[in-house]
C-alpha cells in the first residue's frame, strides 16, 4: 500500500519548507551569502539616503514655515522674501488686514540693518567689532515667529523702552546675556550721515526658525526698528505673517486678502512648498531620482549575478531533486525565496546604515553658507520607507526572474548526463 | 498477465544537435513487471541512462509511448510526472546527489516531506529506512562527514523514502570501490527480495549478474535479452 496516496500536501507547510530549504541553500555558502547582503546593504543604505534627501528638504521646509506659526504671508510682488520692494503704508495695511473675519493674526515684519557698536563682552577676532546684525522688527502684541530659550519675550507695549532679544549665535559670541546690553547703530542706505546709535536692554535668547549657523539676528519692536534710521522706513515692511483662523484654513484666508488688496502678492505656505518643491528644490529631487534608479539596478545586478551563479552550481543537485520529484514551482520557488532573503537580510542592514551615512551626508550639505541652521537634506518619512521597502521588493523579485528561469526549464535528463560526465 | 509498472512501446529518443541529430534510443519495447529485478548493460553511450530517464519519467520520447501504469506518460503534464516520480518512483544516482547542507536523516525525510507526509509517519519511516540500509548510527551526519558507501546508502532510503514500485539505479556503483560496490549490491538485492522492482543500469558485470534479467543494449536499441 502506499501510503502517500492520502495524504494531500500543505500549502503552508510548502511555503515554510521552501524558505528553511532556500535558508539551507545560503547559509552553505557563507562567503557568498555575506557578499550579497553586505553588497545589498551598501546599495540599500545609499537608496534609503536617495529616497530621505528626495523629499527632505520639502519637508524640513515645511516644518520651518510651520514653526513660525503663520500660514499665509503676504508680500508686495512674487519676489523672494527680503530681495524686492517692500509694502507701502504698512501699519494701515496691517490694520485693514486685521480686521478680516478669516484671520486670526497679521504680524508685521521690518527687517533693518545694523551695526554692534558695543557688547558685554568682547568677542574673538580683529573684525568682530564692526559685526553687522538683521534687526527684525516685529509688533509684540501679535505672537511673533521666534521660540524663547532664555529670558523672556518682548514687552506687549509697542512703545516699551529700547529693549532686544538675540539669537543664540549672537549671545554666545559676544557673551550676551538676559539683562546684557547691546549699543547699536542703524546701517541704513539713504542717510549720508551717521544716525545715533541705540543702546538696548537684552530680555531674552530666541531660536529665529530661519537663521543660519552664522546668523545674527536680532529682534525688536517696530518703532525701535524704525528710529534705528530715524524713520527712513516711511512705514514700509517687508512682509506680513498671517495667521490664518484653524476653522477657516490658509487658502480661504489668502483668498480674502487678495480679495480686499489685489495689488499684494499672497502665498500661503502651501503654495510656497509647492512652488519651492516644483523649481528651487527639484534639483535635489532629479539627482536623488538619478542615483536611487542606478544604486537600485546594481543590487538588482548583484542579486541576479549571485544566485544565477549560485544555480548554475547547483544545476546537477536541482535536476536531483527534480527527478526525485520536486516541482519546477517549488524548486523555483526555492530561488526566488533566497533572493528574498538575501536582499530581506540586505535591505535590513541597509536601514540603520543609511540613516547613519544619512546624517553625516546632511552634516556636510549644512555646512553649504546661507542656509537655515534648521532646515536638513535627509529627512525621514514614513512614506521612504515604504518605498524604500517596495523597492527592494521590486529588486528581489526581478533579480529572481533570471535564475527561476534557469532551474524551470532545466531539462533534468541532460543535465544528470552532464554531470556524470563532468 | 498483470499491468506492468511500466511499459515502453517502440520508444524512441532523439537529441537535436548542432552537428546533426543523434538518436539515443530506437524503438525500444520493454515491459517491466512488479517486482522484477533488471540488470541493462552495454558500451558508454548506447543508450541505457536515457532509458532509465525514459522509465523513470524524468525525459519523455520524442516517438511511441511510455505507459507507467497503464498511464501514457508523454500525455501527463510536468506537475504530474513530477507527482508521479515522488511517489511511484526511486532513483538512486552514479553521484549520489545528497543535498549537503541536510543530513542523512533530512535527506531521507525530504522526498517524504515533499509529499506531505506527517510529522510523525516521517520520523518512523526514516527511522526504519536509516536502519535499514545500516546507518542509523549516522542520522546526524551531513554528507560531507559520510564515506562514499554511505552515501550511496543515504541516497538508496531517500529514493525508498516515499514506498516506490520501481527502483532505478543508473550505475550506483560507479564512484565506489569493489568491496562497497558489494554492499550496495546487496542492498539492491534485499529491496527486491522484499517486493521492489528494480531496474540498474551499470558496467559491472558483477552488478548485473544479480539481475533476474538483463537487457544488454548497443546503439539505442536492445541487442540481446537474457535471465542469468
Amino acid at each position: 500500500m502506499n501510503l502517500l496516496n492520502s495524504c494531500a500536501p500543505v500549502e503552508s507547510i510548502q511555503v515554510l519548507r521552501s524558505l528553511r530549504f532556500a535558508w539551507l541553500s545560503i547559509v552553505r555558502q557563507p562567503a557568498r551569502a555575506c557578499l550579497a547582503i553586505l553588497g545589498v546593504a551598501a546599495v540599500g543604505a545609499l537608496l534609503f539616503d536617495m529616497l530621505l534627501l528626495s523629499r527632505g528638504l520639502v519637508l524640513s521646509f515645511r516644518d520651518l514655515l510651520d514653526r513660525s506659526g503663520f500660514d499665509v504671508r503676504v508680500l508686495a510682488t512674487d519676489a523672494p522674501p527680503f530681495t524686492g520692494p517692500r509694502i507701502a503704508d504698512a501699519t494701515a495695511v496691517t490694520s485693514s488686514l486685521a480686521a478680516l473675519p478669516e484671520l486670526e493674526a497679521v504680524l508685521q515684519i521690518r527687517v533693518r540693518d545694523a551695526q554692534i557698536v558695543e557688547a558685554a563682552a568682547e568677542p574673538a577676532g580683529p573684525r568682530a567689532r564692526l559685526d553687522r546684525v538683521d534687526f527684525i522688527g516685529a509688533d509684540p502684541q501679535v505672537r511673533s515667529m521666534w521660540t524663547i530659550v532664555q529670558g523672556e519675550d518682548l514687552p506687549d507695549r509697542p512703545e516699551s523702552a529700547p529693549v532686544l532679544i538675540v539669537n543664540e549665535h549672537l549671545a554666545r559670541k559676544y557673551g550676551i546675556t538676559p539683562g546684557s546690553e547691546l549699543l547699536l547703530r542703524g546701517r541704513c542706505e539713504s542717510l549720508s550721515e551717521a544716525v545715533p546709535a541705540v543702546r538696548f536692554r537684552i530680555v531674552g535668547i530666541a531660536d529665529f526658525p530661519f537663521d543660519s549657523t552664522t546668523a545674527r539676528t536680532v529682534a525688536g519692536t517696530l518703532s525701535w526698528a524704525e528710529r534705528l534710521c530715524a524713520g527712513e522706513g516711511q512705514d514700509r515692511a517687508e512682509m506680513l505673517l498671517v495667521r490664518s483662523k484653524p476653522e477657516v484654513g490658509a487658502f480661504t484666508a489668502a483668498a480674502a486678502i487678495r480679495a480686499a488688496h489685489p495689488d499684494l502678492h499672497v502665498v500661503t505656505n502651501d503654495e510656497l512648498i509647492e512652488r519651492f518643491s516644483r523649481v528651487e528644490f527639484s534639483y535635489f529631487r532629479q539627482i536623488s531620482a538619478v542615483l536611487a534608479t542606478v544604486t537600485l539596478f546594481f543590487g538588482f545586478l548583484l542579486i541576479a549575478v549571485l544566485l544565477t551563479v549560485s544555480v548554475n552550481q547547483r544545476l546537477g543537485e536541482i535536476a536531483a531533486l527534480r527527478a526525485l520529484g520536486l516541482s519546477r514551482s517549488r524548486v523555483s520557488a526555492g530561488v526566488l525565496w533566497e533572493s528574498v532573503m538575501l536582499v530581506g537580510a540586505g535591505g535590513l542592514l541597509a536601514l540603520p546604515l543609511g540613516a547613519a551615512l544619512s546624517v553625516w551626508l546632511d552634516a556636510i550639505l549644512r555646512t553649504l553658507p546661507g542656509l537655515p541652521a534648521d532646515l536638513h537634506f535627509f529627512v525621514f518619512e514614513p512614506r521612504a520607507l515604504y518605498l524604500y521597502l517596495l523597492l527592494l521588493t521590486v529588486a528581489s523579485l526581478g533579480a529572481a526572474v533570471y535564475p527561476m528561469r534557469i532551474v524551470a526549464v532545466l531539462p533534468i535528463a541532460a543535465t544528470l548526463r552532464r554531470e556524470v560526465v563532468s | 498477465m498483470s499491468t506492468p509498472i511500466v511499459e515502453a512501446r517502440n520508444v524512441s529518443r532523439v537529441f537535436p544537435m548542432a552537428a546533426g541529430p543523434i538518436a539515443a534510443l530506437r524503438n525500444v519495447t520493454l515491459r517491466i513487471e512488479p517486482g522484477e529485478y533488471m540488470g541493462v548493460v552495454g558500451p558508454s553511450g548506447c543508450g541505457k541512462s536515457t532509458l532509465l530517464h525514459v522509465l523513470g519519467c524524468v525525459d519523455v520520447p520524442t516517438g511511441g509511448d511510455v505507459l507507467f501504469q497503464g498511464r501514457d506518460v508523454g500525455a501527463l503534464p510536468d506537475a504530474e510526472r513530477s507527482r508521479l516520480r515522488l511517489r511511484e518512483i526511486g532513483f538512486v544516482f552514479q553521484r549520489f546527489f545528497l543535498l549537503p547542507m541536510l543530513t542523512a536523516w533530512e535527506n531521507v525525510e525530504l522526498p517524504q516531506a515533499e509529499a506531505g507526509v506527517s510529522r510523525a509517519e516521517r520520523r518512523e519511516r526514516t527511522k526504519e529506512l536509516l536502519a535499514y540500509v545500516g546507518l542509523s548510527a549516522r542520522a546526524g551526519h551531513r554528507p560531507s562527514e559520510l564515506s562514499g558507501g554511505e552515501m550511496q546508502r543515504v541516497a538508496i532510503a531517500r529514493a525508498l523514502a516515499n514506498r516506490p514500485r520501481l527502483l532505478l539505479a543508473d550505475e550506483p556503483t560507479g564512484e565506489l570501490d569493489q568491496a562497497t560496490g558489494d554492499q550496495i549490491v546487496g542492498l539492491l538485492d534485499r529491496l527486491h527480495a522484499d517486493g521492489t522492482a528494480v531496474v540498474v543500469v551499470t558496467h559491472d558485470p558483477a552488478v548485473a549478474s544479480r539481475a533476474r534479467r538483463i537487457i544488454r543494449m548497443r546503439d539505442g536499441g536492445i541487442e540481446e535479452e537474457s535471465i542469468p
